[in-house]
């Protein structure tokens, strides 16, 4: 009835518009749609609160928390001016004094994200908080493309912060209110150990077994083409043997290769690194085209972990039903945060897959995924882009948050006592280090100027 | 909202669960049974949950598994544990009373204002049985006895036809193709999900939404039907999954774009447990609400339970405002029912 009304409306409203161009010479109204006559176009949601095609303003008026957002914050964070990752963090602000803090940061498309956050704000003012989820399933369907890597870092900052909120009012962390924790000593969890030579591995062993760490992750060197050549296959090979040998067999290594390698190249080097009992093998292959992971996977006896590139948990689910990989890497800060990690763990949980969520960007998308850790029968591990000695970045952190964020006690990431996730941030802290603009991510090539994958 | 429960919280030992007792349950006309579960924490915080009737249930092993241990971590219950569906319900009923607020919220709901349901004859959306077949194969008369039966409500009102997993594969598909342009909201339990050939057949030749849930304790099983598409509403029984238990599988089938309709055959803690659920999930369509034929039995579900959280409203029911479940238990009526 109301789409009939505006329907008639609107043709009338054109109709008068042009009468008034020939009478006054004022500037044409824009009329969408009945410039668009199309039977689809429904109105924004944007075109007036409660006015029409707008949510009806009382669907929830007798269930309201009291709690209402009030302001909506994004700040792009870069620790040097030419970062080009700059962190993308969303502050949620609210009637009752209560703050939300989450991360989006996409790596290389920091302005996207912070356009895309911005383009949620009539989503969320006016808002009831607590109503994560469906302010989730608002962002994701009303938003009519799904989401993609730039709306799911939004989508994740923005529901991390609400469950900050939903936290600090029930008065629980966030683990609580997802039944965790499995252990109160906290998540297990590993650090990089990227670039290291024997020497400098042989040391990281003594610290890491003086600081209860038993696991980290590797890379492997250089750049591959579609197919290789003997010498270059050897080298990665050498270079993974390397890690166990001056490693020792007690510590867990995962290698990360990066989608570096093609699914033909990957499966070779797979193979000859078999005996070596890695924890997992991240990425042998880029993440769009499942049924080549999969073919990869099922040659392998190493464990396959993929997924930090994937988005929500409709981004997983091809992978989950076919069951052939063992871990999946899903990243807080681009699935769509609390809420789509833990959908996507459950999903995995149905295939026996592992969870070792990836977490490379700034400390709160981190200190979030352990909530979500602890409350996950089938976690195994989490990241941080962290080396085993504290470096600028950790002190940084520190700073910031108060405690030594995303840094191991006895291997294992500590679980927040404090209501949300668990810490408090001030915006002056940031203001040290302002939003460089986006920059491009590395680019790198082969020898014949063709386009490699780092 | 509770601004003394983060204390609370961080002294785990006041959170650690005191005591467990058991109520199992009968309705004096259907004669069905359900397994109450009371649990009390340190600090005196009471939850209350329900499962299905098990006599092999070992309380015992529960009590040993649980008493101690941090009455909120409902997600750490591991599926072997007994009593697990009530278990979890009664955990999420204190998480929601320590933080003073519903369960749905708790969960990050709510994501609707009521939760449509059916079961009985006040409810708007009518069951209709397949009539238990007098042999196998029954053909083209035995889809006219079904016809006739939808046929005889109103053209307009919305029907569950229910198979109750009683045909033969091509019984299933025959009914579902005669009578899918009626429109079923959905063919319930067609045929037996234990053979997926059996399914791929009877899906293949329909477009009535079918939906099963009927006796899976796995959800292994739920997703074999979702990978191939061969299920539309999928139905974990509350009395076997709880709420987490249930959201996890609402989890699995919502990058599916597949519904959820909760089974449940017990009692009113279960119907206050599925509110909840419903609540907090986005890919929920309908709830199954028992409703006895017995005046006795519907007089014991008052009893039991307050408030009615089982009212008929257009089809719908209210959502509670009270923290947890939002329900109180009356101990004295459990005694009265009590199965022994």
């Amino acid at each position: 009835m109301r789409r009939r009304n505006f329907l008639a409306l609107g043709s009338a409203g054109a109709a008068l518009a042009g009468t008034t161009l020939a009478g006054t010479k004022k500037r044409p109204v824009f009329q969408p749609d009945a410039a668009c006559g199309c039977e689809f176009q429904v109105p924004a949601a944007g075109a007036g609160r409660g006015g029409r095609g707008a949510p009806a303003p009382d669907a929830f008026a007798n269930l309201q928390s009291g709690i209402k957002i009030t302001g909506l914050k994004v700040f792009g964070v870069s620790l040097t001016p030419d970062s080009d990752r700059p962190y993308v963090f969303v502050k949620i602000e609210t009637n009752q004094g209560l703050i939300g803090w989450g991360e989006g940061t996409l790596e290389g498309k920091a302005g996207a994200v912070i356009a895309c956050v911005n383009d949620f704000k009539d989503f969320l003012i006016g808002s009831d908080p607590m109503q994560v989820e469906h302010i989730w399933q608002s962002m994701y369907i009303h938003s009519f493309y799904r989401a993609g890597p730039v709306m799911g870092s939004a989508i994740s900052g923005i529901d991390q912060a609400l469950w900050d909120i939903r936290g600090k009012a029930l008065g629980m962390p966030v683990y609580k209110l997802l039944g965790g924790p499995y252990d109160p000593r906290g998540v297990r969890g590993y650090y990089h150990v990227d670039g290291a030579n024997r020497d400098q591995l042989i040391q990281i062993r003594e610290t890491a077994g003086q600081l209860g760490v038993t696991c980290v992750k590797a890379g492997i060197p250089g750049y591959y083409e579609w197919i290789e050549r003997r010498p270059k296959i050897d080298q990665a090979i050498k270079s993974i043997q390397t890690y166990r040998e001056a490693l020792g067999p007690d510590i867990d290594i995962a290698v990360d290769f990066h989608a570096k390698t093609s699914p033909s190249v990957a499966s070779i080097i797979v193979k000859e690194v078999e005996p070596l009992n890695l924890l997992f093998i991240e990425e042998p292959c880029p993440p769009e085209n499942i049924q080549a992971m999969a073919k990869i996977a099922r040659r392998s006896t190493t464990p396959i972990a993929t997924g930090e590139r994937l988005i929500s948990s409709y981004g997983t689910r091809e992978l989950i039903e076919m069951g052939v990989v063992d871990i999946l890497q899903t990243d807080i800060n681009h699935t769509g945060g609390i809420t789509g990690l833990w959908k996507v763990a459950a999903s995995a949980s149905v295939s026996g897959i592992s969870m070792a969520p990836h977490s490379c960007e700034g400390p709160i998308g981190g200190l979030a995924a352990i909530h979500v850790d602890a409350a996950m029968p089938n976690f195994v591990v989490q990241e941080i882009c962290g080396q085993v000695k504290p470096n600028a970045n950790d002190k940084l952190w520190e700073e910031w948050l108060g405690f030594p964020a995303m840094r191991m006690v006895d291997g294992r990431f500590p679980l927040a006592s404090k209501p949300g996730l668990g810490f408090e941030l001030s915006e002056a802290s940031l203001a040290k280090y302002p939003f460089g603009g986006t920059r491009p991510m590395a680019r790198v090539f082969h020898d014949d100027g063709s386009v490699a994958e780092w | 909202m509770a601004p003394q429960a983060a204390e609370a919280m961080a002294r785990p030992d006041v959170m650690a669960i005191a005591e467990i007792r058991h109520f199992p349950v009968v309705e004096p006309g259907s004669g069905n049974r359900y397994s109450l579960l009371k649990i009390t924490t340190r600090s005196g915080l009471i939850g209350w949950g329900e499962c299905g009737h098990d006599p092999n249930a070992d309380l015992k092993a529960l009590q040993s598994a649980w008493v101690g241990r941090p009455a909120n971590a409902y997600a750490t219950i591991a599926p072997s544990t007994p009593f697990r569906a009530a278990l979890d319900i009664a955990m999420l009923d204190i998480l929601g009373k320590a933080a003073n607020t519903p369960v749905y919220r708790v969960l990050g709901g709510p994501t609707r204002n009521k939760v449509r349901a059916y079961g009985s004859g006040e409810f708007p959306v009518a069951v209709i049985d397949v009539p238990a077949p007098a042999s196998r194969n029954q053909g083209k008369a035995y889809e006219n006895r079904i016809l006739k039966l939808i046929e005889a409500i109103p053209a307009d009102r919305d029907f569950v036809l229910a198979g109750n997993g009683l045909l033969t594969p091509g019984d299933a598909a025959s009914v579902a193709r005669t009578v899918e342009t009626k429109h079923p909201l959905w063919f319930d339990e067609p045929c037996s999900h234990s053979n997926l050939d059996t399914v791929r057949k009877v899906s293949g030749e329909t477009v009535a939404p079918l939906g099963f849930g009927e006796g899976i304790d796995d959800p292994g099983v739920f997703q074999a039907l979702l990978r191939e598409g061969l299920v539309d509403i999928v139905r974990p029984d509350i009395a076997i999954f709880g709420i987490n238990g249930t959201r996890r599988i609402a989890a699995l089938a919502e990058p599916y774009y597949v519904a959820v309709a909760p089974r449940h055959a017990g009692g009113p803690v279960g119907t206050a447990a599925a509110i909840h659920i419903a609540a907090s999930i986005p890919n929920f369509f309908i709830q199954h609400v028992p409703g006895p034929a017995d005046e006795r039995d519907r007089a014991m579900r008052r009893e039991i339970v307050s408030p009615a959280l089982e009212t008929n409203n257009g089809g719908f029911l209210d959502l509670p405002k009270a923290p947890g479940l939002g329900i109180t238990v009356n101990e004295s009526a459990l005694e009265k029912y009590h199965a022994s």
